[in-house]
């Protein structure tokens, strides 16, 4: 030790110090000058006067002194602490398998959680990558039926030149479409394309890195005008910025390309451009055409409450201005981060922290685990240490110091693994689970994220068992026979052990009751066979096909060249594919020959279009009347079929067929409803299966409703859809011999099936993987538990045999011990489960948060792991020979 | 009017420092040594203002220069020992090396003819 720093460990107080040395002084001075001949009293005035002024000279070397000490305090606590650390990894290191063990426990929980901690940070903490996004929010027309919905155009635009509170607001269309252009190499390749309406970028607040943006006037010119995303720019134009300003032939039309946004813009939705759609001069129908989901930049310092209520007024207003549309439409807002992220993702996020931190929990409490154990064995060691003179809170710093220089090891290979698994990340996440924007990033935040939770975790297992190993007195431990050292803190283990077991079920639950959500979701019947039916969406350019009639014909001719390839069964063609995007929504209609609804009570319908084969392709059975055939052409009786749902609700104990129904398009009364006969009475088709209420459905004939986008479904004889889709795509190629077609979504209806159900699968299987992991940890604990006291017992067994004991005594002893632990932090850990499931039931499909199933599933899963984990230290026990073990020590 | 020469140790504030470095090189001592050593070297050309010399020590103490231990004075009364460190022993080199180079300087100036 440093003679400073004993001189440190003695000090007198400061003002005591610099008296004494100066009264020294004094006197050697008063002594020196007596000496050349002076009187004393003279002497030591003098003496007293060459040190000026006394007051001053204390004060400033106080103020000198009580830094120097401050400072020594610093250098002295951090040299220990260099002593410490040191001394750590060579403790460390004289224990390769506790290290290992510790490290690596430690490691999986800091870095299960880094990753959470990711996740979370993206979508729950990250602000809108806009400039000032508090101000943005989300706009939703509110309807008798429909608490959020889109807005109609005309609406959108009146809120925002009416209301008072906001800057600018805007709209897009929520689907990404397609438009056809021409590929580099000539061919035509289809591009993603979303309609925005002029004042997107404004309201976003969104700069282009090149160009412009879309203005009022481009609006009032009605022009054709695009803007295109950086990520599209770059890759198909080679980031040339001379493709600005020039025009872009897309589906057939000329667009003048203004500008390149960067890519945060893309959160709207993932696409390749931005069109304008222009809204002027619009029809008084187009107010009932729900289309737009809108966002608007509120003015500063304006709140979300008072634009709620200045935008209400305003749909206050427009609804009495034209109640034929507007009666009792309102609007709603949100904060446009809330939209954006979903309640859904943010409860997703919430419950992976809660489960990761679960986990962590328990990894600290086997390390502690372990670290209770070693200090058993240490005893003596810190023992030697206190009799020599270190006070208990220098050993305990020093045991701390150990523990929290190993949780930073296992937090730094922590952040390698987090690192991994982000990196795997993107290709784990189902898509469409994150939006665009939310990117998982091993960024500053996540490394300080696991820096901090090493050092709390270092600290959480370690302060405990130092306390507990410096709980003795030297000179009995010293004195003491090495046999008898037994090992303090056996209750403690137990608790700890018990607490892992208990999260280790609460987990193994919910893991299990999500697990059991993803079995209902994918055994689901949705009345149809998705297995193996190829779906792909056929947009033919408009001018080729001018009239429906040739439009018609290459659809027939397309169909019959499919028909031809060999080991197809059955060709359709439908507007839409079950929950697929480009769903039709918001039709309603009245029943011909009853007596009208009101105007605002009409159902909604779900509108599909759809081929004669599409029912056979998809094997949706008919189940009243018939299906579609050649007779329902363009000039025959309009007809329609209709669903399950709708049966059951608008004609209960009727028969529909026959009936007919008059459909409107919008709410408008010039707006003249469609008359269709009901000829046929369709399968229920359930979209999701979690979906709140069937769906109302009807088809009708593609014959007779002809869109140019539709999707083409196609069912192979057997084998995998996918395999065919060349096959079709050649077949196609036939009959557009110039190629005019565009292709998109090719894919089949499983894959969209699997996308739906990819979040409960996600959930499903990550929970289940921490819970494993939990489990895992919770029954080393136990075996270490149960290891240790076996091996503290050794002798007190020995004793028992030899005095005739059984060896079923002896493992009575043994298990009984550990059953208790087990059964205890079983039983705690149900009791939780039972009061935290209701926490995940909106995540649950098909399965009661008290799921007795699952109860007992765990139950099970649980005893034959802790059999297993109590099989080894029980063996051992039962084959003890006491002659051995008692000789051996 | 001319003003009277300033006092040499007043001019000297800079090398109060390298003076008790300097002293203390010879081994442990007191304040009230060091005092004296300096001015019997300098033959009391050097009057150390002892208003500065034990500021001076304690921060030549707070920059690890010289340390501080309880020792025994010659009156057999407990005294503040200071002692130089290695650091210190490098520092008094380097001040060493600087006065030479100024003194050179200044002499090199003020004899010149």
């Amino acid at each position: 030790m440093r003679r400073s720093l004993r001189s440190w460990l003695w000090r007198v107080p400061i003002d005591q110090e610099i008296d004494e040395e100066l009264a020294l002084h004094i006197e050697m001075r008063t002594r020196e000058l007596v000496g050349r001949g002076m009187e004393p009293k003279a002497a030591r005035k003098l003496a007293i006067e060459r040190l000026g002024d006394m007051t001053r000279l204390k004060r400033e070397m106080a103020d000198l002194g009580r830094k120097r000490d401050r400072e020594m305090r610093v250098t002295l606590w951090l040299e220990e602490l260099r002593d410490d650390v040191k001394f750590a990894f060579r403790q460390l290191k004289n224990s390769p398998a506790f290290t290992l063990v510790a490290v690596l426990t430690l490691a999986l929980g800091i870095g299960a959680n880094s990753a959470i901690f990711a996740l979370v940070d993206a979508t729950l903490r990250r602000p809108l990558p806009y400039g000032q996004p508090d101000r943005l929010v989300t706009i939703w027309e509110k309807g008798e039926t429909t608490p959020r919905g889109y807005a109609s155009p005309p609406n959108m635009l009146d809120w925002n030149t009416r209301s008072r509170t906001f800057e600018k607001i805007a709209g897009f269309t929520p689907n990404v479409g397609q438009m056809a252009m021409a590929g580099a190499d000539g061919t035509p390749e289809t591009v993603s394309r979303q309609w925005v309406t002029a004042g997107i970028f404004d309201v976003l607040g969104v700069k282009p890195i090149l160009g412009r943006t879309f203005s009022a006037e481009d609006e009032a010119k009605r022009a054709n005008v695009i803007v295109m995303s950086e990520s599209f720019w770059r890759t198909r134009y080679n980031a040339d910025p001379n493709i600005v300003g020039r025009e872009i032939r897309l589906d057939g039309s000329l667009w003048t390309l203004l500008g390149i946004v960067p890519k945060d813009f893309e959160l709207l939705g993932q696409t390749s451009m931005w069109a304008m759609r222009p809204f002027v001069n619009m029809p008084p129908r187009a107010r009932g055409a729900y289309m737009l989901q809108v966002v608007g930049r509120m003015k500063p310092g304006a709140e979300i409450e008072a634009a709620e209520a200045d935008l209400r007024a305003v749909a206050d207003g427009l609804a009495q201005e034209f109640p034929q549309t507007n009666k009792g439409r309102s609007v709603v807002l949100e904060p446009m981060r809330d939209s954006m992220i979903g309640s859904d993702l943010k409860l997703t996020s919430m419950l992976f922290l809660g489960v990761v931190g679960f986990v962590l929990l328990v990894c600290c409490a086997n390390v502690a685990n372990l670290l209770l154990a070693r200090a058993t064995v240490r005893t003596r060691e810190l023992a030697m240490r206190s009799a020599l003179g270190a006070g208990r809170m220098r050993i305990i710093r020093q045991l701390v110091t150990e523990s929290v220089v190993l949780s930073l090891v296992g937090g730094a290979l922590g952040v390698a693994i987090g690192a991994a698994i982000l990196s795997a990340a993107p290709s784990l996440i189902p898509q469409g689970l994150l939006p665009p924007t939310v990117t998982l990033a091993f960024d500053v935040r996540v490394v300080s994220f696991c820096a901090g939770a090493a050092l709390l975790v270092g600290l959480l297992f370690g302060v405990i068992p130092a306390w507990k190993a410096t709980e003795f007195s030297s000179a009995e431990v010293i004195g003491a026979d090495s046999r008898t050292t037994t090992g303090g803190g056996g209750t403690l283990r137990g608790l700890l052990v018990m607490g892992e077991v208990a999260t280790a079920v609460l987990l193994l639950f919910g893991a299990g009751l999500l697990l059991r959500t993803l079995l209902a979701v994918e055994s689901f019947d949705r009345g149809y066979r998705a297995e193996s039916v190829l779906s792909m969406l056929v947009d033919p350019l408009g001018s080729k096909y001018p009239t429906p009639e040739s439009l018609q014909q290459f659809f027939d001719q397309v169909e019959a060249e499919i028909m031809a390839v060999s080991g197809v069964k059955a060709v359709g063609w439908t507007s839409s594919v079950p929950l697929g995007p480009d769903q039709l929504d918001g039709y309603s209609f009245d029943i011909v020959g009853d007596p009208p609804l009101p105007e605002n009570q009409r159902p909604n319908l779900n509108y599909q279009v759809a081929s004669p084969g599409y029912f056979s392709a998809l094997d949706l059975p008919i189940v009243a009347g018939r299906a579609f055939d050649s007779r329902d052409t363009r000039d025959a009786v309009p007809v329609c079929i209709i669903n399950e749902a709708f049966a059951r609700t608008y004609f209960p104990g009727r028969s529909p067929i026959g009936r007919q129904i008059a459909i409107r398009l919008t709410d408008a009364p010039q707006d003249k409803p469609k008359v269709r006969e009901i000829v046929g009475v369709a399968r229920q088709v359930k979209g999701r299966p979690d979906e709140p209420k069937d769906l109302v459905q009807y088809y009708a004939p593609m014959a007779q409703d002809l869109a140019d986008d539709i999707y083409l479904v196609v069912r192979p004889r057997s084998g995998r859809a996918d395999a065919f889709a060349s096959a079709v795509r050649a077949a196609i190629g036939r009959v557009d011999k110039e190629q005019l077609v565009s292709l998109g979504h090719v894919m089949t209806l499983e894959d969209i099936a699997w996308d739906v159900t990819g979040r409960h699968r996600f959930r499903a299987v990550l929970v289940m993987a921490f819970a494993a992991l939990a489990l895992l940890l919770a029954m080393v604990g136990v075996f270490g538990l149960l290891a240790y006291s076996v091996q503290q017992r050794m002798r007190d067994f020995c004793v028992r045999r030899a005095l005739g004991a059984t060896t079923n005594d002896v493992l009575r002893l043994v298990v009984g011990n550990a059953v208790r632990v087990i059964v205890t932090g079983a039983v705690i850990g149900l009791v939780l489960s039972a009061l935290l499931g209701r926490l995940i039931v909106t995540m649950l499909f098909g399965v009661q948060p008290l799921d007795l199933t699952t109860f007992a599933i765990v139950t099970i899963v649980v005893a034959i792991t802790a059999a297993l984990s109590i099989a080894g230290p029980a063996w051992r026990a039962a084959h003890i020979d006491p002659a051995v073990v008692l000789r051996s020590k | 009017m001319t003003t009277p020469p300033k006092t040499p140790n007043a001019l000297l504030h800079g090398a109060l420092d390298a003076l008790i470095l300097k002293t203390l090189a010879k081994g442990p001592s007191h304040g009230y040594a060091v005092a004296r050593s300096i001015e019997e070297a300098t033959g009391d050309a050097v009057l150390v203002e002892e208003g500065s010399l034990y500021p001076a020590l304690y921060r030549l103490e707070r920059r690890g220069w010289v340390e501080a231990e309880w020792g025994t004075s010659e009156l057999g009364r407990r005294a503040k020992l200071y002692r130089l460190t290695d650091t210190g022993r490098v520092q008094l080199e380097a001040e060493m090396a600087t006065w030479r180079r100024f003194s050179a300087g200044v002499s090199k100036v003020l004899f010149s003819t």
